[in-house]
């Protein structure tokens, strides 16, 4: 049985490499992917944190970032659909229109 | 004990931080192939050290370590990888890798659930995605036909910058926190584990899971009303367009 | 009906009216819009004349002997005192704020003869004038004008607030009125908004009034402050008694001081020497409301005001002589003025002006019940020519200079009589009315300690009949020329003549009211003094009572009354002194009509000054408006360039620190979660380095 704590640190990492593909990747499609690596880290760092305390309770957790994933991917992607429309791109630095 | 633990943990996320910034593409190309190999493989020994010092020397799980390194390899593929296609390809280890993972701690459940829900239907629905929107011609090493913004990297300075920091802070919380000792064994937790798990769904958190349906039925909605197409209205065929051509091109909003 | 429910009604039916106008005019009535205020304003009369038979009664149940005091009411008759005593209180109609003792802020009306008689004069000429609008509202073919539905609600506005300042019961309701008809007036000459000329006519009308009632506004402050009450009969029954709040003494000076603050809003209002500019511009209005509002109603406010604090005025002198000075010295100045002039209106203007001296200069001799009496008569009088002007204009299509055209006498048979009884009433005829009551003024004037105010008058006299007459030959008599453009003159429409022949009955007959006959007195039948006047007298007791007045009042009453044959002179002397001026007028105009121009050469600059109005108005303009001006010019400079050019370098603050941070906007999603990654980090780190 590994240690949770190992689990943690590789959760840690996964979720700073996805902070990384959603700061630097353009292209919205790998933005998105980019934010279920994110979800992966989290998953695992709930899973450790339940193993820490001795319980089950972060596993039920992650059942429902399973829930969270799938919505955010169903309408992100349908955004993603949708500004690709407008647009015919799918860089995310032509939506800028909030720039002062 | 604990101090070069936490200055491993920060060692660990400085070389992953560059790694990253190394394979970044830069001007659609992958230049640094070489450099990127030699930086993950010092990153990944590294990564093993700091795992196998966590574990201690009673319990050498080098399988968790090498899941760990494919995990990590992989999701660094998917945020440097200029083609979206491949980069969901990669997720897939991702996912894998981290069910592996989780299998391995005793959460067999989880595990399988992400394998089914991820693997088998979120990257389906973004390999469509995919498919829909993103016209990159045919790659065959030549880079510079693919899109102008896959080919290039955000401001990758600050933003690798920002991933070290984050990954050094969380690195060494974890590693430097005095974590609570159990009381019950984890053996124990992970015995019955697929039970346990329905019996706290089906009872401590059975408002969320009916909340997390509700949720799932109104993303369903929302998805459809979101992603609509406008079907071709009487106005658009003013122009006369020959027959067959106005089914062809998709009208903007 | 109750003697309140009568007073009550007589205000709100022209509002009732006047509101529903407002409210569906446009949309509804339409052409028909005259129906509903006609109707409330007649209701109202009707309401008037019943109100006049209650109160009447209630004065002759006071006491049966009264009529033996007819000629003699100078000594007071206590029985009257109790007749008028219940009449003189005030009855509270709405309560403002309910809260407090202070009865005399509530809504509360006064009915007592005084408030009878102007009830009625101007709800019958209102009457009359509503009339004649709907014919001259409209053009030859019968289709209204623009604007027709506003203007009979404006009407209506009008007879309400006048009624409201009649009515009133205390200070702060008569100045409620009295701002309403202010209001009223301002909307109705301006009621040509589209012409400049008009819209200046009624901002210059309403800030010359605004003059005037500021005075007034703080004489209704210092009454308040001396007698710590607003109510009428309170305070004139402490001034009577010479006391103020607190059982101190009533100074002179306080009393001269609340008089002359009072006489400002009169001279506002009723277009006094100083302030009497903006009454000739007024006729840019409609000529209907020239005749109800600058001529027969609401410039005679002011006369009512004096007559009414005729307790106040009569308890200082100094303030008497000034009223009765500058209605004298209005009189004349306005009547040498209307010699000189051309316009139809504008004669008529002035010669309200000079009239409107006349009612000051009885004022203030204290022959109050001779000046209301005068205003009563005037009324009728000036409200007819006015409407006949208005007829003329009608029928010459908008032209009014007597230059224009004459002989329109055969043309137009109706106006031209009604316009010449009324004018030979204004001459002061024998036989019409203004000649009693004109008469009566000049005779209490003659009579009293100031008889200059009097030849003052008899000259005035002389020169209304002359420019009265000058105007009615211009303009009726010689051979027929019309204007440019006119075709044909024609009469007007039974909607105007009828109120014309109305009013020219008036003209005749309404002085009867106020003369007694078989005494053997003027042409061996007719005596001053009649039913009006014993009628008013309760109200002018009070200050008849008066020491100073009293010689005035008894000047009259004995010189007309008793010692008959004295007096009769002046009667003589006055018809002797109209019939000269007719004379003149008709020797100058149709016989020789180079006479005028011959003697206009000769005066030379003396005819340019009446010509050009006394320069009064360029003179404002040298004195008030180019330094208010230049002073308005330089607010706005500093406005401009100081307090600006402050609030701009304050403004720029924020804006510098705004360009600054700008750059940082860039409008990328990802650029901002780099920013919250960062500080996500930051914050973690924090904790960490504080667990």
């Amino acid at each position: 049985m590994p240690n949770p704590t190992a689990l943690m640190i590789v959760g840690a990492l996964l979720f700073a490499i996805g902070v990384v593909g959603f700061l630097t990747r353009r292209n919205m499609i790998v933005m998105f992917l980019s934010t279920e690596v994110m979800f992966q880290g989290v998953l695992m760092n709930l899973v450790g944190m339940g193993l820490l305390h001795g319980n089950i309770q972060g596993q039920g957790l992650g059942i429902f970032v399973l829930v969270i994933a799938a919505v955010e991917a169903g309408l992100g992607l349908a955004i993603v659909v949708m500004l690709y429309r407008r647009r015919g791109t799918l860089d995310a630095e032509n939506w800028r229109s909030l720039r002062g | 004990m604990s101090v070069p633990l936490v200055y491993i943990s920060y060692i660990v996320s400085a070389l992953f931080a560059f790694g990253i910034f190394v394979g970044l593409p830069k001007q659609g190309r992958f230049p640094r192939r070489g450099a990127f190999i030699v930086v993950m493989a010092v990153a990944s020994a590294m990564l093993i050290y700091l795992l196998q010092l966590l574990f201690g020397a009673e319990s050498r799980n080098i399988t968790f370590c090498i899941l760990a390194v494919l995990g990590l390899a992989a999701a660094i593929r998917v945020v440097t990888h200029p083609l979206p296609v491949y980069s969901a390809l990669y997720f897939v280890f991702v996912v894998l890798a981290t069910a592996a993972m989780l299998i391995q701690v005793g959460a067999e459940f989880l595990g399988a659930a992400l394998v089914i829900v991820y693997a088998g239907a979120i990257l389906v629905t973004y390999v469509f995605v995919i498919m829909l929107s993103q016209q990159s011609p045919e790659m065959k090493g030549r880079i510079s036909a693919m899109l102008d913004y896959d080919r290039s990297a955000r401001e990758p300075v600050w933003a690798t910058l920002a991933c070290f920091m984050l990954m050094a802070v969380l690195a060494g919380m974890i590693v430097e926190h005095p974590w609570k000792t159990v009381a019950q064994p984890l053996s124990a937790v992970a015995t019955r584990n697929t039970v346990e798990l329905g019996r706290l769904l089906m009872t401590d958190f059975a408002v969320s899971v009916e909340l997390a349906a509700v949720l799932l039925m109104v993303a369903l909605v929302g998805a459809v009303a979101i992603a609509r197409k406008r079907l071709p209205q009487a106005a658009d065929f003013s122009d006369h367009k020959a027959p067959g051509e106005a089914g062809k091109t998709v009208v903007p909003y | 009906m109750e003697l309140k429910t009568l007073a009550i009604l007589i205000p709100l039916l022209p509002l009732a009216g006047s509101a529903l106008v407002g409210a569906i005019g446009l949309r509804g009535l339409k052409d028909r819009s005259h129906w509903l205020v006609l109707a409330g304003v007649t209701a109202a009369l009707f309401c008037a004349v019943s109100l006049f038979y209650q109160v009447n009664t209630e004065l002759n149940r006071g006491g049966s002997e009264t009529a033996a005091a007819i000629g003699a009411h100078a000594q007071i008759d206590p029985s009257q005192q109790v007749g008028y005593g219940k009449l003189a209180e005030s009855f509270t109609i709405y309560e403002w704020i309910p809260a407090g003792a202070a009865d005399w802020l509530n809504v509360t009306f006064r009915v007592d003869p005084l408030t009878i008689v102007m009830l009625l004069t101007v709800l019958s000429v209102s009457t009359m004038v509503v009339m004649y609008s709907v014919g001259y509202m409209r053009d030859h073919h019968g289709h209204a004008e623009l604007g027709y539905e506003r203007f009979f609600a404006f009407l209506g506005l009008f007879v309400f607030s006048m009624c409201m300042l009649v009515l009133a019961g205390n200070f702060l309701l008569l100045y409620l009125g009295w701002e309403l008809v202010g209001l009223c007036s301002y909307l109705l000459i301006g009621f040509y908004y589209q012409k400049p000329s008009a819209a200046a006519a009624a901002k210059k009308a309403f800030l010359v009034n605004r003059i005037g009632d500021f005075g007034f506004g703080l004489g209704i402050l210092l009454i308040y402050l001396t007698f710590n009450t607003l109510d009428y009969q309170e305070v004139f029954n402490m001034v009577a008694n010479s006391k103020m709040a607190g059982d101190l003494a009533l100074s002179t000076e306080r009393i001269t001081t609340i008089a002359l603050l009072l006489f400002c809003g009169a001279m506002g209002k009723s277009a006094q020497l100083p302030l009497h500019v903006w009454l000739p511009d007024a006729m840019e209005g409609p000529t209907p409301v020239s005749a109800l509002i600058h001529a027969a109603t609401m410039v005679t406010a002011g006369v009512y005001m004096v007559a009414r604090c005729s307790v106040i005025f009569a308890a200082s002198p100094i303030a008497m002589w000034i009223v009765g000075a500058i209605g004298a010295a209005t009189a004349l100045f306005a009547a040498t003025i209307a010699l000189t002039q051309f316009d139809m209106k504008r004669i008529l203007a002035y010669s309200t002006l000079s009239q409107l001296g006349y009612m000051f200069l009885g004022l203030g001799v204290g022959a109050f019940d001779s000046a209301m009496f005068h205003l009563y008569t005037h009324a009728f009088f000036k409200a007819c020519l006015f409407l006949g002007a208005g007829s003329v204009m009608h029928a010459m299509a908008g032209e009014i200079d007597i230059r224009r055209f004459s002989g329109l006498r055969k043309a137009m048979p109706i106006t031209y009589f009604t316009f010449l009884i009324s004018g030979l009433a204004l001459a002061g005829v024998p036989l019409l009315s203004a000649f009693w009551s004109k008469d009566e003024i000049i005779h209490a004037a003659l009579a009293s300690s100031t008889p200059w105010l009097g030849w003052i008058g008899l000259v005035t006299a002389f020169l209304t009949a002359f420019y009265t007459f000058r105007m009615i030959f211009m303009a009726f008599h010689n051979e027929e020329r019309l204007p440019r453009g006119v075709e044909h003159a024609h009469e007007s429409g039974v909607w105007m003549s009828a109120p014309l022949v109305l009013l020219a009955i008036g003209a005749v007959f309404a002085g009867y009211v106020g003369v007694t006959t078989g005494h053997g007195g003027f042409l061996g039948m007719f005596e001053p003094h009649g039913a009006f006047h014993h009628f008013l007298a309760p109200n002018f007791s009070d200050a008849k009572g008066h020491e100073m007045t009293v010689a005035a009042a008894q000047g009259v009453a004995h010189g007309a009354g008793e010692h008959g044959s004295e007096s009769h002179w002046l009667m003589w002397l006055s018809s002797g002194l109209a019939f000269y001026g007719i004379f003149n007028a008709w020797y100058f105009y149709t016989r020789r009509p180079g006479i005028p121009l011959a003697i206009a050469l000769a005066s030379g600059s003396v005819y340019k000054l009446f010509y050009h109005k006394y320069y009064v108005d360029e003179l404002y303009d040298l004195v008030f408006v180019r330094p208010l001006r230049r002073l308005g010019d330089m607010c706005y400079a500093c406005d401009r360039f100081v307090i600006n050019g402050i609030l701009w370098i304050i403004a720029a603050i924020p804006r510098a620190i705004g360009f600054l941070l700008r750059g940082w906007q860039q409008g990328a999603m990802q650029g901002y979660a780099l920013g919250m990654v960062v500080g996500l980090v930051v914050i973690m780190w924090w904790v960490l380095a504080n667990a």
